[in-house]
């Protein structure tokens, strides 16, 4: 019995030891989902601060925010961000708790929002099995319940989830398998990657393309193209801009009430302001824009001390072709404008209270 | 359920639990209805064949045991033609049906019909006639107890794939049922662990490879490509099957039943002879003792010695599954031993010199990996093509193993190579507790990190 108590625990210290500690971070690819959260935190922990009044952004890809442009202002913030493309509502929670672990560094989290409305979207997010590959190496054996509840609509995925938390080397698994095809090539790639990366990413501009000469006539829901776009871009912006929208299922409010709250939890009392926006919806705005929801996750929120909703249309003037690469993202000037623009509305927001 | 599933993992856990929980008097009938919970858990329709032979076989040696010497035969008949029979409907109908349509030039299926394969008929029926069998020959004394022999049939470690237990072995343990003792728990969870490796690790590792190779030939051409897929077809059998058996022995152990060995590291094996005293060891034994020796083994001459090995080695290839295929990878090996025979029996039983041993174990590998490809592929134009790859399949360079496969594969041979020399696995369960230990981290890591965990793959012996 002894030998196999000795097993149990031995194993069960090995894996700690491995996947709970820095251990593995070593040999992790940098730009696989859970390399990028991990190097998106870190260098947000070791950045050198020169100002006490510090303010963190969130996001997926679309929040284009360039701290570089804000803090050039000069406004007496500063101006940080762990904005991921793919990392959801959910992801932002455990990235906040890494980047933030006594939820007393920050002025103000800004979180961006598609809409203030909770508008349906095809996918729903409660179950998106990504978010265990983004989050592996935040997870805490405490958080199994919660983590875990949270994929509650689909078993099989609330199944890996547990089994992920607990043995973390089944997530890693593909990485290391990776890892075992060129070792040694591997460890000198990850150490020039993260060299650096937060200077790359601070001074990244963002591409310039952009979406001119694209139109849609709303009235017989056409879309045209300039030459040199090609048919899967067309397509992805038809469906963007034309396509019936999701209907409405409660899916979104759920799941954005959940997290949502679950940040607000997080700074409940703190000092740390909570300010939403809402992002520049396009290069073209839909003309069947959503209903006002008074009972949204947000707009509930804001009624809570400590939030801050920032004017749903105060990016408006950036819905322009010439400022998005694609239909959804912001391309470089587009990203400067609207980094300057939130940077200033902030910190006049902050400095009014 | 699956061996490699988690719900056979918690089945597993329950059925521990409420045997050890009970009173002595009530665990073979817990034992009884876990298996048949396990059997109905593929297949309820199934359960009927399952109790239906039971119930025959049973009846039947009881009839044999009290009927004189002269009126025992018609009751072993009876016996070997429900199994043989229930076998050869469901296993080969479709099989002799078609061939026969070809021949008198029907058109193909014509007389088919769509049979589902009963899981573990294969070893449940040779299991029935072993016993059957044994009593005819006054060997083994027929069952009084029902519940006793409904459960030498179904039990469940063993029920899909063997290994094919001898009813003196089952019934001994059984009878004198012990607790097992720290060494057999800790060997038995080292098997199971072990067994879970060689098939999460190894073999679906090689698995992907040799799927990739033999469901598209055409997009794989080459002497490279060729001998990878078929070098991967070779691990992945061996792995899968011997891991299945690990821990069917590992679970059975921790019941308290004792299963003989099945294969003793078959690739190290220095002729065809040798291979086969080391592959599917049960299935052998069983062949040589139901077949081989009732044909006349080697007892009436060099001739019909061979004709004896060829008729065992070709039904025995039948066995596995109702294709031509697998008739000739019967023939293919029984022509083996048979020259084996011829070139003189002592050389090939008797282990070599050290330094001619690597390139005989080479040379009988190579054999053996030959012998696989007729195994494996679908169809005989398949296998055809296959092997003129291997012969002269060109400079075309395309190796399907990634270089990590390549190194598990040495790994594995080198593990073999030391274990062959020591046996240290046997003797780890008796050693000190941190080298045990060690070991099963090793194991449960590499399950871990390099296992094919995020679908359960089926072990290829359970379509036999």
């Amino acid at each position: 019995m002894f030998t196999l108590v000795l097993t149990v625990c031995g194993f069960w210290a090995v894996e700690f030891a491995i996947f709970h500690t820095d251990a593995y971070y070593t040999i992790l690819r940098h730009d696989s989902s859970t390399g990028s959260v991990e190097m998106s935190i870190r260098n947000e922990l070791k950045r050198v601060r020169n100002s006490p009044r510090q303010v963190l952004a969130v996001g997926d890809s679309r929040m284009g925010f360039l701290p570089r442009y804000a803090n050039e202002l000069e406004t007496g913030y500063e101006f940080g961000t762990i904005a991921l493309g793919g990392a959801t509502p959910r992801d932002w929670y455990y990235m906040l708790r890494g980047a933030d672990p006594s939820a007393n560094r920050y002025s103000a989290i800004i979180i961006p929002m598609d809409d203030y409305e909770d508008v349906e979207i095809d996918e729903d997010q409660s179950v998106r099995a990504a978010d265990l590959y983004y989050l592996i190496a935040r997870l805490r054996y405490s958080d199994i319940f919660y983590f875990v509840r949270s994929y509650r609509h689909d078993p099989k995925l609330e199944w890996a989830a547990v089994r992920g938390v607990v043995l973390k080397g089944l997530i890693y698994k593909r990485d290391f398998q990776e890892f075992l095809l060129h070792p040694t090539a591997r460890i000198q790639m990850v150490k020039l990657a993260r060299k650096d990366s937060y200077q790359w990413n601070y001074n990244y501009v963002g591409p310039n393309e952009n979406m001119e000469g694209v139109t849609i006539d709303w009235k017989n829901r056409t879309l045209t193209v300039p030459p040199g776009f090609t048919d899967e871009q067309k397509a992805a912006y038809e469906y963007r801009f034309l396509s019936p929208r999701t209907p409405y299922r409660g899916d979104r409010t759920s799941y954005m009430h959940q997290w949502l709250g679950k940040i607000y939890e997080r700074y409940r009392g703190s000092k740390t302001r909570l300010i939403f926006l809402q992002l520049p919806r396009g290069p073209f705005v839909r003309p069947d824009q959503p209903a006002f929801n008074p009972h949204s996750s947000v707009r509930e929120l804001a009624a809570q001390p400590g939030v801050i909703l920032l004017p749903e249309h105060l990016f408006e003037s950036l819905e322009r072709p010439a400022l998005f690469i694609d239909q959804m993202h912001l391309n470089g000037p587009g990203g400067a404008e609207f980094s300057r623009m939130l940077g200033k509305q902030v910190s006049q927001t902050l400095d009014a209270l | 359920m699956l061996f490699n599933t988690t719900e056979f993992f918690v089945f597993f856990a329950i059925v521990l639990a409420v045997f050890y929980a009970a009173p002595l008097a009530f665990r073979r009938v817990i034992l009884l209805i876990a298996s048949y919970f396990f059997y109905l858990s593929w297949n309820y329709k199934f359960v009927v064949l399952l109790l239906g032979l039971t119930v025959v076989d049973f009846g039947a040696a009881f009839a044999i045991e009290r009927a004189p010497a002269n009126r025992k035969k018609p009751f072993l008949l009876i016996s070997l033609a429900a199994n043989l029979g229930m076998l050869g409907f469901f296993k080969y109908f479709n099989f002799f049906a078609d061939n026969l349509a070809q021949l008198l030039r029907f058109p193909p299926h014509s007389w088919t019909y769509s049979i589902i394969l009963p899981l573990g008929i294969s070893f449940h029926t040779f299991q029935s006639i072993s016993y059957v069998v044994d009593v005819y020959r006054g060997e083994q004394a027929a069952i009084r107890n029902p519940i006793n022999y409904a459960l030498f049939i179904s039990f469940f470690p063993q029920l899909v794939a063997g290994p094919i237990v001898r009813a003196r072995e089952f019934f001994s343990d059984l009878d004198r049922w012990k607790h097992p003792s720290e060494e057999e728990v800790l060997r038995g969870v080292m098997l199971i662990v072990l067994g879970l490796t060689k098939k999460m690790v190894f073999a679906d590792q090689f698995a992907q490879i040799a799927d990739s190779y033999f469901q598209n030939l055409a997009a794989h051409p080459g002497g490279w490509a060729a001998w990878s897929g078929v070098l991967a077809f070779a691990m992945q059998i061996f792995f899968d099957f011997s891991g299945y058996t690990d821990m069917a022995i590992g679970m059975a152990l921790l019941l308290g039943f004792h299963f003989p060995i099945n294969f003793r590291r078959p690739y190290l094996a220095f002729s065809i002879t040798d291979f086969w005293h080391r592959w599917h060891i049960s299935l052998s034994r069983w062949l040589r003792d139901y077949l081989y020796i009732p044909l006349g083994g080697n007892r009436h001459g060099r001739l019909m010695t061979y004709r004896n090995l060829m008729l065992t080695m070709l039904l025995g290839g039948l066995w596995h599954g109702a294709s031509w295929n697998f008739v000739i990878w019967g023939g293919y090996h029984g022509s083996l031993l048979s020259i084996e025979r011829m070139m003189g029996r002592r050389e090939f039983e008797k282990r070599p010199p050290l330094w001619l041993y690597p390139l005989r174990a080479l040379i009988t590998f190579a054999l053996v990996c030959v012998g696989w490809v007729f195994f494996r592929a679908s169809t005989f134009a398949d296998s055809r093509f296959v092997l003129s790859q291997l012969l002269h399949g060109g400079k075309q360079m395309t190796a399907l193993l990634p270089r990590w496969l390549v190194y598990l594969t040495g790994a594995s041979l080198l593990i073999a190579v030391i274990e062959e020399k020591f046996e240290w696995t046997d003797r780890l369960s008796r050693g000190p507790a941190w080298a045990y230990a060690a070991f099963m981290i090793v194991l449960l890591l590499t399950i871990e990190m390099i296992g094919v965990t995020e679908k359960a793959i089926p072990f290829v012996y359970f379509q036999f």
